[in-house]
């Protein structure tokens, strides 16, 4: 009676290596929220510091008026709406080691263009 | 209905009608499990509005509630981002602006209705490191020349020459970096229907001339502004009004001596907001053989956490050569106008927003303030009392929406004068920011 089971065990060894080779492709890559309040005129956190290959999920929510949350040399922009109607969210996938700058890009006041943070991709 | 089909087919004796009623069953399931994924599919129709411009029910705009689940979030990967101006594309921002509209009831006196600031907002980006940002006033609604029939202000207008985050460069007609109010001075952003005292009186907002300068921030809590600007004109310094005459609003403003202004601040802590600022400057250019200069130091800080918060400021004038300015008015003018050696004045505000988390929101707050505009006097001369000043003003605001207030507030002033009396004052506010 051995031989049934040496099938199972070969049969589960197979089922085992389709699994692994279905996994998904992106999944070495770390996926890291973070949440942004928006208010005039400043987001916090200001700064943000990841490790090279880090998706970072941006979700931005603002205290009083609507904002833009825009990533400069970047056509990436969404609009964040006002206070206690819900977030906004953007990607960005930190490839390439650097500092890059987000702002806001919906005029939102005297103070409008004191609206910025960066982001520190680390090697 | 499944239930008397089903009956129907066991109580049928007829074997080809079993038959019939099961093929016509086994046919109809076919069809729906065929056409279930095409009728799942989205209807999409002509008549159906863009997603930009669909509205809510509430009847704001798409863009401004949050983003549609269905859509995915915009994606920008690091190594596609454009460390220069290349490919970046000239635009100009929609107007903005803000509108401020009061009812002043002072003690025993007439009500007064003040459409008090009529703002708008403008800005274009040459490209994304070259910006203009602009901010026309109109203020009391008429302009006939005098500050008591309104003022039309030029009160921003200006180039950034954006380096990096730590270095920017600016340039035109800018907001001395001094206080909470005088950068950010929008009606939903502030208690109370008229601007503190103190920032009225002792940081005379709203504080404009022309200049240059640098900002930028370091270290992901600190922010910074160093500019130099126009001076105050000492000449126009008052014991009433303190500094607020002494601007020279950008209006052919005498540069023979420039000054230095600056402002630091803190900002590393969630809902916390720390700040310190400096004014210093040559302000004798009317009277070039007398020396004067005014220095200003503030610190503030501003803290909300869930329903509370508060916010206080501390602003310190000195001016050197206030004897001889009082000398040279005096003898020019036949009048001293008793201008200190130093002023003073510091408010705190608790306030409350007691519910926090609905969109129609609600706070209320009480502030103290005590100002004095001839905290010190040049030797020999004795400071007047009805100067030495002091408020309590009670209110609340109520938000229909996040960029439009109603505020209520009653002021009760004092001094230290027995000859002199203070007026209390009931004040209704309507402000809105688009």
């Amino acid at each position: 009676m051995p031989r049934p089971v040496r099938i199972r065990r070969r049969w589960f060894a197979w089922a085992a290596l389709l699994v692994a080779l279905a996994a998904p492709q992106g999944s070495s890559q770390d996926r890291r929220v973070v949440r942004v309040l928006a208010e005039r005129f400043a987001f916090s956190p200001s700064q943000v510091k990841v490790k090279r290959g880090t998706v970072v999920e941006f979700k931005v929510r603002s205290d009083d008026t609507s904002h833009g949350f825009h990533i400069v040399g970047s056509n990436g922009s969404v609009i964040v709406p006002k206070r206690g109607r819900g977030e906004a969210t953007l990607i960005f996938e930190a490839d390439t080691a650097g500092t890059y700058t987000f702002e806001c890009s919906k005029l939102c006041g005297a103070g409008h263009s004191f609206m910025r943070g960066s982001i520190i991709v680390e090697e | 209905m499944f239930r008397t089909i089903k009956l129907i087919v066991l109580k049928s004796d007829d074997n080809r009608m079993k038959t019939l009623i099961v093929r016509a069953l086994g046919s109809v399931a076919l069809a729906v499990l065929g056409a279930g994924p095409l009728l799942a599919q989205p209807a999409v129709t002509a008549s159906a509005p863009p997603a930009e411009e669909a509205a809510t029910p509430d009847g704001s705009s798409a863009e401004e509630t949050a983003q549609s689940e269905q859509s995915p979030p915009p994606t920008v990967r690091a190594s596609q981002v454009r460390r220069d101006d290349t490919g970046s594309s000239s635009q100009t921002g929609p107007i903005s602006g803000y509108m401020d509209f009061h009812l002043n009831k002072p003690e025993n006196e007439d009500p007064l209705l003040d459409f008090h600031r009529f703002v708008l907002l403008f800005n274009h980006g040459f490209t994304d490191r070259l910006r203009f940002i602009g901010e026309l006033e109109l203020e009391h609604a008429l302009v006939e020349g005098l500050e008591e029939s309104g003022e039309l202000e030029l009160e921003q207008a200006y180039l950034d020459f954006r380096l990096k985050p730590a270095l920017n460069l600016r340039a035109g007609m800018l907001l001395t970096p001094v206080g909470i109010i005088n950068e950010r001075h929008e009606p939903p952003s502030f208690y109370g229907v008229e601007r503190p005292f103190v920032d009225t009186f002792i940081v005379p907002t709203t504080w404009f001339d022309a200049g240059a300068g640098i900002y930028g921030t370091f270290g992901g809590s600190w922010q910074y502004r160093a500019y130099l600007m126009a001076p105050l004109d000492a000449t126009k310094i008052t014991a009433d009004e303190g500094l607020a005459e002494a601007r020279q609003k950008g209006f052919l403003s005498n540069v023979r001596n420039v000054a230095a202004t600056g402002r630091l601040e803190y900002v590393g802590y969630p809902g916390l907001t720390l700040g310190a600022s400096f004014w210093s400057g040559e302000t004798s250019f009317n009277f070039p053989r007398e020396d004067s200069s005014v220095g200003l130091i503030e610190f503030d800080g501003r803290y909300h956490k869930g329903a509370l918060g508060i916010r206080g400021e501390y602003a310190h004038v000195f001016i050197d050569g206030a004897d001889a300015i009082n000398d040279l008015l005096q003898r020019s003018s036949g009048i001293n106008p008793n201008i200190a050696e130093q002023m003073r004045g510091f408010y705190v505000e608790p306030s409350v927003r007691p519910l926090p988390g609905l969109k129609y929101d609600l706070g209320a707050f009480l502030r103290y303030e005590n100002f004095d505009t001839q905290f010190r006097m040049p030797s020999g001369v004795l400071p007047l009392k009805q100067f030495d000043r002091s408020a309590w003003v009670v209110g609340a605001s109520y938000y229909p929406d996040p960029d439009v207030v109603l505020k209520i507030d009653y002021s009760v002033t004092r001094n230290r004068s027995t000859l002199f009396g203070s007026l209390d004052s009931l004040n209704v506010g309507l402000g809105w920011w688009f």
